[in-house]
């Protein structure tokens, strides 16, 4: 395993911590520039922004679809493997939408359909982000109460919001949009990425031993679990992206993502403030 | 392992519990009660988009007001009425329901000029309203014979007022979803002539409004209702020409709603004598004294609405998916799980490098699956998000098995029982810790009403709290009875 290659011990916890905070930095600048030009940190999906969305399997190319809704407000085309595709439309009224959906019956009576109006979507929009919070809140607060102690907890909440941010950067650079799915995503990936800090900070400050044998340790172990997890999300996500099922695969993605960018906040923020932390401790 | 370390650890508690369950979920899902048409499905529960059906979300165009001073209503609601054309109703004695959509600022002149001021202003109906909404689309949809129909009343967290109902039809297209909504049964008010004879009267279209049960001064329950002019004066000659006037007795005046009579009384004496002078436009038809008279009441309110809502609402959102799409959706999902467990196998594997090890672990991870869909089966429907949980559930699931195994393996050996309880318990301390968490996290999503992912969140809870409860004390024994042979 390549992650395996890498040895924990062998850099300053300055070193350490260095990458992930510039990652968390630029994160930061991304989202907060998304914000002022836009409203928002994240690019809405149709769950988000309104609109309709439609799966169907035909054989028609991009172009023939194009040339079909061209009357249409047709925002996107996603291909899948097979014959599956994707298609995005932006919000539009009653009028258009019976008619949109009269001629997809027509031309692809076997497509899914989903269509949210503007305005619940922004309805939506604001239930997500209360979940967000709340979610994080919560979290913070079950970590600080199993800890009890200021620096391992903090950095256990900290890396956790490094995770979200970081893998919110990455979905705006690569075009995830922010989508009922991919919030589910970034909540579910704060309930993943405490796993295996909260075995490293175990590990590190429960157990007796030298250091640099609990951390190493703790990094097999760590990554194991990672890559299980990994390996769990990568299967649905192959599945579900060739299957054209947008919800899971864009779940899946999400997920992925974030596991590695968790990887890198666990093993190199975590671990190098916690590292930090012990050897400043027994020096005094 | 011989056969008696193996009953011991049947007779342990923790893998007993788990067996149980498994036992258990089984039996939920094939034999209780018995679904052999079904195949491998069983009883499970599916969601629209796995088994093919409609969803729509409406809106409703109302607001709740709540004002002071408290109950001096009546000037008040006059006022709105009027100046908005709307219905509006009493809550309670500051509440006011207002069934349009109207903006706060509209609202705040009506309610300056009658001396009173807004205290809060939400969208949405009261639960009342809300419930008879819910109530006349079960109506219509059971009138239909549609077995497989949920209808759900949606709060936004952070609102005290239902403002969304959703209706999921399955195995009905978008175009009959909508017809269901929109269509109207036929109302019509006749008049008995002689005998058992009636005449007709008027329609459904030329009632104008329609009030909420009120109590009259002797306690008998009634619905308000109004005419139009033509209505009301069609109703009028009725009246005369039949002899309901003189011998209201004689000749009862009959309500039907698609040819079912769901009213039938004679003309009120005073309503008689007015009726004689002249057309009269409001009226009320009493059903009686008690809750009995109440839920005739409630009832008939619906039969002269003829199944049209008592508050405006707007689709929001709408979807379908056809069945043959949700069958090959279905197939795909249950290829991803499998495809899903494969995979960490080969992940474990590549680890461990030891059977005795792996297959537990697997095992374990399948047990968890088979008691979440157990459970499952009565409290979600499994739709693609659900689905979607159960795979993230088999990630972390597998992962708490490794902690459990290294903290337990520690240096490659299988310490003494006593060490191994004190690394076993520290083990399930860290999943404790990490399940608490997961937990917490996605709390908020399967509490809100709105979200559609209500089913991934609860799914993952249950995972993470069988998980902590059951399958990780049983693998920790089961693994340390493996390895100590």
């Amino acid at each position: 395993m390549e992650f395996a290659r890498y040895d924990v011990n062998k850099y300053s916890p300055r070193q350490m911590v260095a990458l992930p905070l510039v990652l968390l930095l630029l994160a930061g600048v991304l989202l907060g520039y998304a914000t002022l030009a836009t409203g928002l940190p994240l690019t809405p999906g149709i769950d988000f922004a309104g609109g309709t969305a439609v799966t169907v399997f035909t054989s028609d190319g991009r172009e023939t679809i194009e040339a079909i809704f061209s009357g249409y407000p047709l925002l996107s085309v996603g291909e899948g493997i097979g014959d599956g595709k994707y298609l995005q439309f932006g919000p539009m009224d009653d009028t258009q939408h019976q008619a949109l959906v009269a001629l997809i019956n027509e031309k692809y009576p076997d497509a899914k359909v989903d269509q949210i109006g503007e305005t619940f979507g922004k309805t939506l929009q604001g239930q997500a982000f209360l979940a967000l919070i709340f979610s994080f809140i919560g979290m913070a607060v079950v970590v600080f109460i199993a800890f009890r102690s200021l620096v391992p907890a903090g950095t256990i909440v900290l890396a956790a919001f490094a995770d979200i941010a970081i893998t919110a950067g990455i979905m705006q650079v690569v075009g995830i949009p922010l989508s009922l799915g991919t919030t589910a995503a970034l909540l579910m990936l704060i309930g993943y990425s405490v796993d295996s800090n909260i075995l490293l900070t175990t590990r590190l400050l429960k157990r007796k031993g030298k250091l640099d044998e609990k951390l190493a340790g703790a990094f097999r172990t760590g990554i194991i679990m990672t890559t299980t997890t990994l390996a769990a999300i990568a299967a649905m996500w192959v599945v579900s992206t060739a299957g054209q099922i947008q919800i899971i695969s864009e779940i899946g993605s999400v997920l992925l993502i974030g596991l590695f960018v968790d990887m890198m906040n666990t093993w190199m923020l975590n671990a190098g403030i916690l590292k930090g932390y012990i050897l400043r401790g027994n020096k005094k | 392992m011989n056969s008696e370390a193996i009953m011991s650890l049947i007779k342990d508690w923790r893998v007993a519990l788990l067996l149980l369950l498994v036992a258990g979920s089984l039996v939920g899902i094939y034999l209780a009660p018995p679904s052999p048409e079904k195949g491998l499905e069983g009883n499970l529960q599916f969601g629209l988009d796995l088994q093919g059906g409609s969803w729509l979300q409406m809106e409703f165009q109302s607001v709740v007001v709540a004002y002071s001073p408290d109950g001096s209503a009546g000037d008040l609601v006059e006022n709105l009425r009027t100046g908005l054309e709307a219905e509006v109703i009493q809550i309670d004695e500051n509440h006011l329901e207002i069934r349009k959509n109207v903006p706060r600022a509209d609202l705040e002149p009506i309610f300056a000029t009658s001396d009173a001021s807004i205290v809060t202003y939400q969208t949405g109906v009261s639960p009342f309203t809300a419930d008879e909404v819910k109530r006349i689309l079960n109506d219509k949809v059971n009138a239909l014979g549609m077995q497989d129909a949920r209808i759900n009343l949606l709060t936004p967290t952070g609102s005290e007022y239902p403002q969304y109902v959703r209706i999921e039809l399955a195995g009905v297209d978008m175009a009959t979803a909508q017809e269901i909504i929109g269509t109207q049964g036929l109302f019509e008010i006749r008049v008995q002539t002689t005998g058992n004879e009636t005449e007709h009267v008027l329609y459904g279209d030329q009632i104008t409004s329609v009030g909420v049960p009120q109590r009259d001064p002797d306690g008998r329950w009634g619905v308000g209702f109004s005419f139009t002019d033509t209505g009301a004066e069609a109703f009028r000659n009725a009246a005369i020409e039949s002899g309901a006037v003189d011998n209201p007795n004689a000749h009862h005046l009959v309500m039907i709603l698609d040819n079912e009579t769901v009213y039938s009384a004679p003309l009120d004496r005073d309503l008689a004598a007015q009726l004689r002078s002249g057309p009269v436009r409001s009226l009320s038809a009493s059903t009686g004294i008690g809750d009995a008279g109440l839920d005739d009441a409630m009832a008939l309110q619906i039969h002269l609405r003829a199944g049209a809502l008592p508050v405006q609402v707007d689709i929001v959102g709408s979807g379908s998916v056809p069945a043959a799409l949700g069958e090959q959706f279905k197939t795909t999902v249950a290829l991803a799980g499998l495809f899903a467990l494969f995979t960490v196998g080969v992940v474990v594997y590549y680890r461990y490098r030891e059977p005795a090890i792996v297959l537990p672990m697997i095992a374990t991870n399948f047990a968890e699956i088979i008691i979440l869909l157990g459970i499952a089966r009565f409290i979600v429907q499994l739709d693609l998000a659900t689905i979607a949980g159960l795979i993230a559930v088999v990630g972390t699931g597998i992962d708490q098995l490794v902690i459990i195994t290294d903290e337990v393996l520690h240096e490659g050996r299988v310490p003494s029982p006593n060490l191994y309880m004190k690394r076993y318990g520290r083990a399930l301390g860290i999943i404790a810790v990490a399940a608490a968490t997961v937990f917490i996290a996605m709390l908020p999503l399967a509490l809100m009403d709105l979200s559609t992912l209500r089913g991934f969140a609860i799914i993952t809870i249950l995972g993470v709290l069988i998980g902590i409860l059951v399958t990780r004390p049983a693998y920790g024994k089961i693994i340390m009875a493996i390895l100590s042979k």
